[in-house]
């Protein structure tokens, strides 16, 4: 560990942090980190803001955030404080107004439209609120289709999928609709499609808003399994403070701005 | 990869069914009105086809098969000797009138031709043969126009006025839908067919006042009371065509020139000349080429809406897939695929139950009707072509939405 590491380990441990739920983990807002490999995300100064004709309204003021590989990284706040606006240009998805955003050393905010694509492709697998499944297609299909988009041939994205699905505990699932499927399994047929071709970020956005209690807690346990097994990173944007319990580090968002 | 155009087609049957009901009738009607314009076109030029002749001799005047000035009988007497041909022989069309047992005036193109001639009269024949016009006054007619006739079978008389004749045979696929009922007839008989029509008053003035029959008006037909003979065609008697055959190995341009030369105020063509002259006529400076072509042009946009319609509705419901695939990285042309691939199995299940349907109905339309609708290899090829087309072009602007879509839309619950 270096000493700028130290440092910011011993700022955090310090930090005392607003919400009353999460005043016993440590929390991690902006830091020195260097280029060192060992962070999965690095922003600096992201701002954003959304413009109505003349008026602008501004979304996000400037946020520093690194994240180190193989950690849990939970996103907190309020609606409306810019969570999901901070995910989606951490995962490529929107562009800010200015800041720079690298991910496993690269600087996605200097990569066009397709290569930004691609990066997302290879490199990121998503988790939704709304677990965003095809309907017509079979839990199976549904990860399969992520596996062939990755260039997986037909075969082995067949075997692959199963094999996801099987990890999630859904081998008795594999051939249903999501129609036919409950909540939790939802949201454990998409965590297999987060998962395909072993991603080395995963990016979700509320994955247990939609969940009962006991799904919820199957999720988040599958989450940390996901993350801790194989040496993952994984951002989550939640409201849900039980996902602490599983977070190595937690950041709080307010009117744009992260908290101390 | 599992095909999630396919699978959100098959999602919602009725909806499915509802787009492909709008595909049918779009295909379905471009496919009648292109066969319709077919089938007439072509029953315009089924003499021209079904004839032997290697050349058409006609008046210069000429403007389609049916419409053309007379020419002398010696032109077929000339051509006969021009260096080069094998054959000729002289063709009588001309307009009469047919008045049938119940006193129904039908109005009539007579076709005169020689009964023992080879070069004219090579129709399939379903009941009869072409030498029984031999016999005088006897004539032979398509199938198809019995109906129109009032006469049901072979033997039955009429008056082509102010003459009686027979039927002695039925044609198969000769009767052009664009004409009168036609009627094939010998020379002669033609020529007493067509003689003295609209002339043929009998009047008497008795006490200062006209009295007058006229023989149009009745339908007497006893076949039993004598008619003339009716005489050879002299030179000077009006004749319509002469029909060519040209020895073997003859260049056909230099015969056409020669006869030209040879037979003042006539122009000679060959078989498919003569059929494209007919067609060309009846395509362009009719109506009708129009009036079919533009029923098809309706097809054709009925079927870009319909399909517009269904493929930006099934977009906008799956925008949110669109949008998750977009997150994850699928490239547009990824998308854009699935849009696509979504429109030709529109097309392709579109097309096959629309296509048999025009089938059916063209066979219904011959048998009971005499209407080709004529849908040739070319044709069905042709109006896939333009299903595909239709759909795919109609696939663009449901591609317009998603290019649009904001993938940030996945983060909505």
């Amino acid at each position: 560990m270096t000493a700028s590491q130290i440092n910011i380990n011993k700022l955090i441990q310090h930090t005392e942090y607003t919400a009353s739920t999460v005043q016993e983990r440590p929390l991690y807002a902006s830091g020195t980190w260097e280029r060192s490999g060992k962070r999965a995300v690095v922003a600096k100064g992201v701002k954003m803001e959304f413009r109505s004709g003349a008026d602008s309204t501004p979304i996000l003021q400037g946020i520093d955030l690194e994240i180190p590989r193989g950690e849990i990284q939970l996103l907190m706040g309020p609606s409306g404080s810019g969570k999901t606006t901070l995910l989606s240009i951490l995962a490529g998805i929107l562009t800010p107004t200015s800041g720079t955003v690298c991910l496993l050393g690269e600087e996605i905010t200097r990569m066009s439209k397709d290569e930004l694509s691609r990066f997302r492709l290879k490199n990121i697998g998503f988790i939704f609120q709304g677990f965003n499944l095809f309907p017509a297609l079979t839990a199976a299909e549904n990860v399969e289709v992520a596996l062939r988009m990755k260039g997986i041939r037909k075969n082995e994205a067949r075997k692959q999928a199963k094999d996801l699905l099987m990890e999630v505990g859904l081998d008795n699932r594999i051939n249903h609709l999501p129609r036919d499927l409950s909540g939790g399994q939802k949201q454990r047929v998409a965590i297999a499609r987060a998962l395909a071709d072993n991603p080395k970020l995963i990016m979700a956005d509320e994955p247990t808003a939609s969940l009962d209690s006991h799904s919820g807690h199957a999720v988040i346990e599958l989450l940390r399994k996901l993350a801790k097994d194989n040496g993952r990173t994984v951002l989550i944007v939640t409201h849900d403070s039980r996902l602490m319990d599983v977070a190595d580090r937690v950041a709080y968002l307010e009117d744009g701005q992260l908290k101390n | 990869m599992a095909s999630i155009a396919r699978k959100n087609l098959f999602e919602d049957i009725p909806r499915f069914l509802v787009a492909q009901a709008g595909i049918m009738f779009a295909v379905s009607l471009v496919t009648i009105q292109v066969g319709i314009l077919d089938g007439f076109t072509r029953s315009t030029t089924r003499l021209i086809e079904q004839s032997d002749a290697d050349l058409w001799i006609a008046s210069k005047e000429m403007l389609q098969l049916e419409i053309t000035l007379p020419m002398p009988l010696q032109r077929l007497i000339q051509a006969r000797e021009v260096e080069g041909v094998d054959h000729a022989e002289a063709v009588i069309s001309r307009n009469s009138l047919w008045l049938d047992a119940n006193g129904k005036i039908v109005p009539i193109r007579i076709w005169g031709f020689n009964p023992t001639g080879r070069l004219f009269s090579n129709w399939s024949m379903s009941k009869g043969t072409p030498t029984a016009l031999k016999e005088a006054y006897t004539f032979i007619t398509d199938r198809s126009n019995l109906n129109a006739l009032n006469i049901k079978q072979v033997g039955e008389t009429g008056k082509i006025v102010p003459l009686k004749a027979k039927l002695v045979g039925l044609s198969e696929y000769t009767q052009s839908m664009a004409s009168s009922t036609s009627i094939y007839a010998s020379l002669e008989s033609a020529n007493a067919f067509t003689s003295g029509l609209g002339s043929s008053l009998n009047c008497t003035i008795n006490s200062g006042d006209v009295d007058c029959k006229n023989p149009l008006s009745t339908a007497d037909i006893q076949l039993s009371e004598p008619q003339p003979q009716p005489r050879r065609l002299n030179l000077v008697d009006p004749i319509s065509y002469v029909l060519v055959q040209a020895k073997p190995d003859q260049d056909l341009q230099v015969l056409k020139q020669r006869l030209e030369a040879k037979l003042p105020n006539t122009r000679a063509y060959t078989k498919e000349e003569m059929a494209s002259i007919t067609r060309s006529y009846w395509r362009e400076r009719t109506g009708i080429g129009f009036i079919l072509g533009l029923g098809a042009a309706v097809g054709v946009i009925v079927g870009i809406v319909v399909v517009s319609q269904i493929l930006y509705s099934s977009v906008s419901d799956h925008l949110k897939e669109f949008g998750t695939l977009k997150a994850m990285g699928a490239s547009d042309w990824v998308i854009y695929g699935v849009i696509t691939e979504q429109a030709l199995w529109m097309a392709i299940l579109g097309y096959i139950p629309s296509m048999a349907l025009c089938w059916g109905l063209g066979a219904w339309t011959v048998a009971a009707k005499g209407i080709v609708i004529l849908i040739t290899p070319t044709t069905a090829i042709a109006v896939f072509g333009l299903t595909v087309f239709m759909c795919v072009g109609s696939a663009l602007i449901a591609i317009q939405k998603v290019t649009h879509v904001d993938p940030a839309i996945v983060f909505k619950a």
